[in-house]
């Protein structure tokens, strides 16, 4: 920890002992995660080695539907108690979960085009992850407009929870309409046979849940970091103003 | 985890807080400033009152004229809500007409005549692969729901999952009795089974 200045009051990086053991684990489950999925679990009957995609495909995607139900709840919590901290977490837990859509989105392109055929289709499940994609892009802009800081956290609030139905259409794509993408492969009876295939996806959602947990403890704490200084430049800029109105009145009065 | 969320600071009447103008090094503060707590007084009881006669007490500011309600009104709930239900209706009616995305064989044919030359798109299971014909077409048959088609395929490669009992989903258009495709799209199940050469397989010929 450096030396305080006078005017410094906190702490100059986002790292904890918390934080750092939350990352090593991440790291251990992701080496873990590699070896399984990569070396020691075999390819599928049909797929072949292209399963091993399945691995990376459909724990991020779970990790996006988490953070997205985070940004909900911030959000909610928001409007009851108008605390900045679920405004915040809310903020931090979408641009992770947006983050990992599009990883998401990617991997599933890597993953069709040796299974499909085709990179992208239109189907029913990949429109509606789009849009969800998109629509939470937006979320993130709202974040960022020029409005005074109640309205614009407000307005973000109430897309965060209504953004969460998107989830709910993607998640159901494949049951309510006929596409290309397969239906539910993990519900109560598991359609994976094969336990080092069951492994290799569990450690899957294990390492990326750490990570995603990781990223977004400190993003949070940036987050945090820059409304705190927010505040200080306010409260310095309210006694520099005060400040000139003594210089004003003394004798011999400053320049 | 002993992260150490930091508070606001209070800097009037922090006596710890003491800052210097970058140009002169001068502190910003006087010392009776950093000291005083009771800064808000007005009364002056020296000849030189802290806040020098100054009335600092905080004015009521009026709120700043948007020319609507800032607030989020039960009216604002119902209209998002309709607009919410209107877009989800749409969008339900898109995606559930089947020629968004494809015709089971069966179907296919039955529509054959209404379909004409237009492009759609057809599933089925590969039924029996009947090789290639002379301008190097792939040629096979796909069945489903009782009903098979012939496909004479002119486009790129299917993938390496492209085989004998697949499910897949052929773009193209009728071409009298044939189907002539310029797309195959494998579609694979739900199911993920690990190829184990250990694993017993009651239909094999490898059987002792």
């Amino acid at each position: 920890m450096i030396e305080a200045t006078q005017t410094q009051t906190g702490p100059v990086g986002t790292g904890s002992s918390g934080s750092r053991r939350l990352g090593g684990l991440a790291i251990v489950a992701l080496a873990i995660l590699l070896v399984f999925g990569l070396v020691i679990s075999p390819p599928d009957v049909v797929q072949g080695e292209s399963v091993r995609l399945f691995y990376l495909h459909v724990p991020v995607i779970l990790v996006a539907y988490t953070g997205f139900f985070f940004t909900m709840v911030g959000s909610i919590m928001y409007l009851k108690t108008n605390s900045v901290f679920w405004d915040l977490l809310a903020g931090a837990a979408g641009e992770i979960a947006v983050l990992f859509c599009a990883f998401g989105l990617f991997t599933g392109a890597m993953w069709g085009k040796p299974t499909w055929g085709v990179y992208w289709q239109w189907d029913a499940r990949l429109t509606s992850t789009t849009v969800m994609f998109v629509m939470y892009i937006g979320y993130l802009a709202v974040r960022h407009l020029e409005l005074p800081p109640e309205v614009r956290r407000r307005r973000a609030a109430v897309l965060g929870i209504v953004s969460i139905l998107n989830v709910i259409v993607v998640h159901y794509s494949v049951t309510w309409w006929r596409g290309m993408h397969q239906g539910r492969t993990l519900g109560l009876d598991p359609q994976i046979e094969g336990a080092s295939m069951m492994f290799s996806f569990f450690m899957g959602s294990v390492a990326f849940f750490l990570t995603a947990g990781w990223l977004l403890l400190h993003r949070f704490r940036v987050s945090w970091l820059v409304h705190q200084v927010d505040q200080e430049g306010l409260a310095l800029a309210i006694t520099e103003r005060r400040a000139e109105g003594e210089g004003e009145g003394l004798a011999g009065s400053v320049s | 985890m002993g992260w150490p969320f930091i508070q606001p600071q209070q800097f009037v009447g922090d006596e710890s807080y003491q800052p210097k103008c970058p140009q002169t090094g001068d502190d910003i503060l006087t010392d009776s400033e950093a000291t005083d707590s009771e800064a808000t007084d007005s009364e002056a009881t020296e000849s030189q009152p802290v806040d020098q006669g100054l009335d600092l007490t905080p004015e009521p500011v009026p709120a700043p004229a948007t020319g609507r309600a800032s607030r989020w009104s039960a009216r604002n709930t119902i209209i998002v809500s309709v607009l919410v239900a209107v877009l989800a209706f749409l969008v339900f009616q898109a995606l559930s007409n089947a020629r968004v995305f494809f015709y089971n064989v069966d179907e296919a044919i039955e529509l054959r005549d209404e379909l004409g030359e237009t492009s759609f798109r057809m599933q089925g299971n590969v039924v029996s692969e009947d090789g290639v014909d002379e301008v190097g077409a792939l040629l096979f048959t796909v069945g489903f729901g009782g009903e098979t088609a012939n496909i004479r395929h002119t486009g790129d490669e299917p993938s390496d999952l492209f085989e004998l009992g697949q499910s897949v989903v052929v773009e193209g258009h009728w071409d009298g009795d044939a189907f002539v495709s310029s797309q195959i799209l494998v579609k694979h199940s739900e199911e993920y089974v690990e190829d184990n050469p250990d694993r017993f397989d009651p239909d094999s010929d490898d059987n002792e």
